[in-house]
């Protein structure tokens, strides 16, 4: 990925275990970095996702290239490590429409807000649920819990 | 007083069309469309958040029934994805990843016919639907005599499938109709040589169909890429992009088999249709591959050294797979642990939804109806 290397000299760049390219890039050039991929032909945008690793939350944005005469695609991860609270990062969703419900999804889930997203609120969980964000790893489930049926004559 | 013209409408979550528990909020002005918004979230059921309380083989009943339909599918995707994560120190052996290509490629068939047979449906056409029926019970008998499920298999494991193929089975090439429930080979010849001309005569040549489809929410290629679609919806509209070619899983490198793309350039029901139904030729004639080198080549269907408790070591992993509506993906993040650190499930028809508010406007309801059954969505998916 040398187009992305010459433009962000300062990024962190890996390989996943199966030949994907993962990029970390800091908090401002976020943006930049899926436009210079976008504009490199990158213009499927497969997942937006995040990763909870306890003191940080890591953004994954997978981008990949949609060429018919192209066999083994990689896939490019951009990453962003965010806080854990109050996070919040430009959207991508003008740029790549699919990626609409997949930041939903992550803000719902993660809770990290996506400033400029056309229609940020909660998908998969209601709109009035106020339990916060499921997938972060010290979620609680405050609701009330419902007594445990137990088979009457049952020695448990 | 000026009066209002456009009425609100709810369609669902609970409607005979919407496939499940789906909402569809529409906006129309008489009988037109002009704007709607797709509400998810009915069947959420937080398989991600499960699946980093279990182990590593206890996720795979879980993705079973992420998209019900096409089980095995899913099956391949996070097993693969685990798998990967060994980096090498798992080896399938060829036999499972004939067994296991031959089960996607049946169950792509199966999961086509129900997607055909229900956007028959969906648009008036009742008989399709219990042809569909008909022909995916024969899929599921074979299944179960393979698998012991009908529907949720449970049958891919880390390193290979559960079980051989039961004996017989197999069938041989000559087995005609009589046998279609009974042989692999008996229901591919009774599929090529009777289901899929009836399709074609039935429903894709019908011109009532025609005229109900074609023109129907045309996604142009472009289009098509920026909104992510993958599958029979992005081929559809004449991209020829299919990962069983582009980004090879599995032995379907050396498999020969073609990838059907819409032809009419319009990219609209009619398209959508014609590829799923030629894609099911592809198919079969996929299976026959497999079936023609499984009864050569017996051998173990497990890697030899799986270990007993399955600990892949740390790392991420994103392993992409053409599944029957599209693309399926999954992340899983190890940590070394015995259970998946992260899980995310990238589903194409939670994707395909957002293709809605795009495609239904300046259309009838009756057609909005029509588009929902071509993008083929099944909610437990969508909503996991």
């Amino acid at each position: 990925m040398d187009f992305l290397k010459e433009r962000f000299p300062n990024a962190q760049f890996g390989n996943l275990v199966n030949g994907d390219v993962e990029v970390l890039v800091p908090k401002e050039e976020y943006e930049a970095a899926v436009q210079c991929c976008y504009e490199a032909g990158f213009k499927y945008c497969s997942v937006v996702t995040a990763i909870d690793w306890m003191d940080r939350l890591t953004l994954v944005a997978s981008l990949c290239r949609i060429d018919p005469s192209e066999v083994g695609v990689v896939t490019i991860h951009i990453k962003v490590d965010l806080p854990r609270t109050g996070a919040s990062i430009p959207s991508i969703a003008n740029l790549y429409p699919g990626a609409n419900w997949h930041e939903r999804e992550t803000y719902d889930m993660y809770g990290i807000k996506f400033e400029g997203h056309p229609d940020l609120r909660r998908i998969l969980l209601p709109d009035h649920w106020q339990g916060g964000h499921p997938l972060l790893k010290d979620f609680e489930d405050k609701r009330p819990q419902r007594p445990r049926i137990v088979r009457r004559g049952s020695t448990e | 007083m000026e009066q209002e013209r456009e009425i609100l409408v709810n369609l669902g979550p609970q409607h005979p069309s919407t496939h499940g528990v789906l909402r569809v909020i529409a906006k129309l002005d008489g009988e037109t469309v002009t704007w709607c918004q797709p509400d998810v979230g009915y069947l959420h059921r937080c398989f991600e958040k499960l699946a980093e309380k279990r182990t590593f083989p206890q996720v795979v009943p879980y993705t079973d029934r992420t998209d019900y339909l096409s089980a095995i599918t899913n099956e391949t995707c996070y097993v693969e994805a685990v798998e990967k994560l060994f980096n090498g120190a798992i080896e399938v052996p060829e036999r499972a990843q004939y067994i296991r290509v031959m089960m996607n490629e049946m169950q792509r068939i199966c999961s086509h016919l129900l997607a055909l047979g229900s956007m028959a449906m969906d648009i008036g056409a009742m008989t399709p639907f219990l042809y569909c029926f008909r022909d995916r019970e024969k899929i599921y008998s074979l299944f179960e005599r393979i698998t012991g499920g009908r529907q949720l298999y449970n049958y891919l494991r880390i390193g290979g499938v559960r079980n051989d193929l039961p004996e017989g089975i197999l069938g041989t090439p000559s087995d005609g109709e009589d046998k279609a429930d009974q042989t692999l080979w008996g229901f591919i010849n009774y599929f090529d040589s009777y289901v899929i001309p009836q399709w074609r005569d039935l429903v894709t040549e019908n011109r009532i169909f025609q005229w109900r489809t074609q023109g129907v929410g045309c996604l142009p290629a472009d289009v098509a890429v920026a909104y992510s679609a993958s599958g029979a919806v992005l081929r559809g509209s004449g991209v020829k992009w299919d990962l069983r070619k582009n980004k090879p899983y599995l032995i379907y490198d050396r498999l020969d088999f073609d990838i059907p793309v819409g032809t009419s350039g319009r990219g609209d029901c009619y398209d959508r249709w014609c590829v799923r139904a030629e894609e099911m030729v592809q198919s079969s004639r996929i299976v026959k591959q497999c079936l023609e080198w499984l009864a050569e080549n017996p051998g173990p269907v497990m890697a030899p050294k799986v270990p007993r408790v399955i600990k892949p070591p740390k790392g991420e992993v994103y392993h992409r797979i053409e599944g029957s509506r599209g693309e399926v993906a999954c992340y899983i993040v190890s940590d070394g642990g015995t259970s998946p650190y992260k899980v995310k499930w990238r589903s194409p028809c939670f994707t395909h939804l957002q293709l809605m508010p795009y495609l239904c406007p300046g259309h009838k309801v009756a057609d909005l109806i029509a588009i929902l059954g071509s993008i083929d969505i099944v909610l437990g998916e969508v909503d996991r």
